[in-house]
């Protein structure tokens, strides 16, 4: 039976991530509440070691090896991802790292390279890889695709490289994307492009977006609706207005007031109580 | 001299040489001019390929120019040599982008702060200890730290070992290379309280470069924008901020939360 499109695509109650180390078991993830429907960009904002990238990881089937996943629900499009995670990661789910340079293979160019995951994930002659390959650099906004498509990544800049890091996300033909600090190797002004490019993406070609960052300006620029993250308990979550102008809990209201457009030039900025690994997030609150 | 700034830099010009017979190529900066007043703080913005990086290195004379003038503290900067310039330098601290590459992984918090004291002709001994002692409380830790290495730190606590570093030969100039762009947002905000704090401290003069302009705007004097080598932009902050000569400066301006909250806030 279909799913009607007020499901929403990606479900998750009470997600939790252990991982065991030789030293005791390392609790990344304790209690994440996510909910993202069809076509939204959603935002999971969290500093480091909040357990956003490893809720990301999760979804992906990426978590390292003897790890538990708990969960109440952890559902992409009707599909457990406990055990579908891995069979959906590449065809519905892809993914946008942080760094361009790190994601692309230095020795192989971008043809190659984009041509890799259309022939894993295509059933295309091979004509038409390359005409889609063209096809999707266009679509990322970059310049000139016959020349990219024959650059090597030391070639671009990073603005471009990830551009073609996007193309390839939307090579394997995936709808939901996990885009993880997408913009933060990136100057202000080319992200605000990257950014801008991401929401005209979503809108032309129906995608789901999971947006991860620490970078409550990104939040405001590209996204939806938005989860913070605090110790690795979601603490609050909806629309990125509401939460930008009435931040309920104590955790958001001190994000927002470490950006240094908060307060008047010179002026203290606000510093966040407690670490990420206190054990109890609301004892700071 | 107490009239002049602490640095002056005039028409200057830097052009990376391509080869020997290929054409000469466009200038990385073309031509910048502008103050740096005792006491305060100048940021220095611009995005990739802006030029900020090389004009910085040519004032840390790590770079040739083509043309023009740098004079620091009323002096003729740019002819000064060899060990002239090594001892002039030490009254530039240096801190870096990325803690865990400045750092050396192998030393203690102690032996990097110790370094430069060394470096300079210091004796080991009790006053050094004491100094690096009071460098790392200014700083915002506390001595627990002067035997960890830079892997048990967070970047953070990293950074403010760097700042610490930056400053043990009591320089008059601090150099800022994109400080807190590898930071998260809360620590950032810890870093740029404690530059205010370290400037009002030693009266410090600093450059802080970035490719952030509403970052450098919350703790600078002065703003110069930088693009494709040219400065587009240089003023007083509230001059820059309320009144950008330039689209670019504007664009820049509006980037995230407070646009957005400023655009939708229902009345």
């Amino acid at each position: 039976m279909p799913l009607s499109d007020t499901t929403p695509l990606l479900e998750i109650r009470g997600l939790s991530v252990t991982i065991p180390t030789p030293e005791g078991d390392v609790h990344a993830v304790r209690a994440v509440d996510l909910e993202i429907g069809r076509g939204d960009i959603h935002g999971l904002i969290g500093e480091s070691g909040s357990g956003k990238t490893m809720t990301g990881m999760a979804m992906l089937g990426l978590v390292p090896k003897g790890s538990r996943i708990g969960a109440g629900r952890f559902h992409f499009d009707g599909q457990d991802l406990r055990q579908q995670a891995g069979r959906l990661r590449g065809r519905r789910i892809g993914m946008i790292s942080q760094d361009p340079a790190a994601a692309l293979n230095p020795v192989l160019s971008i043809r190659r390279q984009i041509d890799d995951v259309l022939r894993t994930h295509r059933d295309l002659p091979r004509a038409a890889r390359r005409a889609e390959a063209l096809a999707l650099l266009a679509a990322t906004g970059l310049p000139d695709p016959e020349k990219v498509l024959r650059s090597y990544p030391h070639q671009l800049s990073g603005g471009m490289q990830q551009r073609v890091v996007i193309a390839q996300a939307l090579a394997t033909g995936a709808d939901f994307l996990i885009a993880d600090e997408p913009t933060t190797a990136l100057d202000v002004s080319v992200a605000m492009q990257v950014l801008a490019l991401l929401r005209r993406l979503v809108a032309e070609r129906n995608l789901t977006v999971l947006m991860i960052t620490h970078d409550m300006d990104v939040i405001a620029e590209a996204c939806d609706r938005v989860t913070v993250l605090y110790a690795g308990r979601s603490v609050e979550t909806g629309p990125v207005e509401e939460v930008l102008n009435r931040p309920a809990h104590r955790y958001t209201r001190a994000l927002l007031g470490a950006l240094p457009d908060a307060v008047p030039r010179g002026a203290r900025l606000a510093v966040v109580e407690g670490s990420f690994d206190d054990p109890d997030p609301e004892g700071a609150a | 001299m107490t009239g002049s700034p602490l640095l002056e830099v005039t028409d200057l010009l830097i052009r990376y040489r391509a080869g020997l017979f290929a054409p000469r190529p466009k200038p990385a900066v073309n031509g910048a001019s502008f103050r740096l007043e005792r006491g305060t703080t100048l940021g220095i913005v611009g995005e990739s390929g802006s030029g900020k990086t090389s004009l910085l290195r040519a004032i840390l004379r790590l770079l040739p120019v083509e043309s023009g003038a740098i004079r620091l503290e009323g002096r003729d900067w740019l002819a000064l040599h060899g060990r002239a310039l090594r001892r002039a330098r030490q009254g530039i601290g240096v801190v870096s982008q990325n803690p865990f590459l400045s750092l050396s992984p192998r030393l203690t918090v102690a032996e990097i702060l110790a370094e430069p004291m060394l470096a300079a002709g210091h004796r080991p001994g009790p006053q050094i200890r004491d100094r690096i002692a009071a460098l790392l409380s200014d700083c915002g830790l506390p001595a627990a730290f002067l035997d960890r290495r830079a892997r048990e730190l967070s970047g953070g606590q990293a950074q403010r070992v760097a700042i610490a570093r930056a400053l043990a030969l009591e320089p008059r100039l601090l150099v800022l290379d994109e400080p807190t762009s590898a930071l998260d947002v809360s620590v950032q905000a810890q870093i740029l309280n404690l530059l205010s704090d370290l400037r009002e401290r030693h009266e410090l003069s600093m450059l802080f470069v970035t490719h952030n302009l509403k970052v450098v705007a919350h703790v600078a004097d002065s703003l110069l924008v930088m693009r494709r080598g040219d400065v587009v932009e240089f003023g007083p902050t509230e001059q820059v901020v309320h009144a950008p000569a330039q689209p670019y400066t504007r664009e820049l301006l509006s980037f995230g939360v407070h646009s957005r909250t400023a655009r939708k806030e229902p009345s």
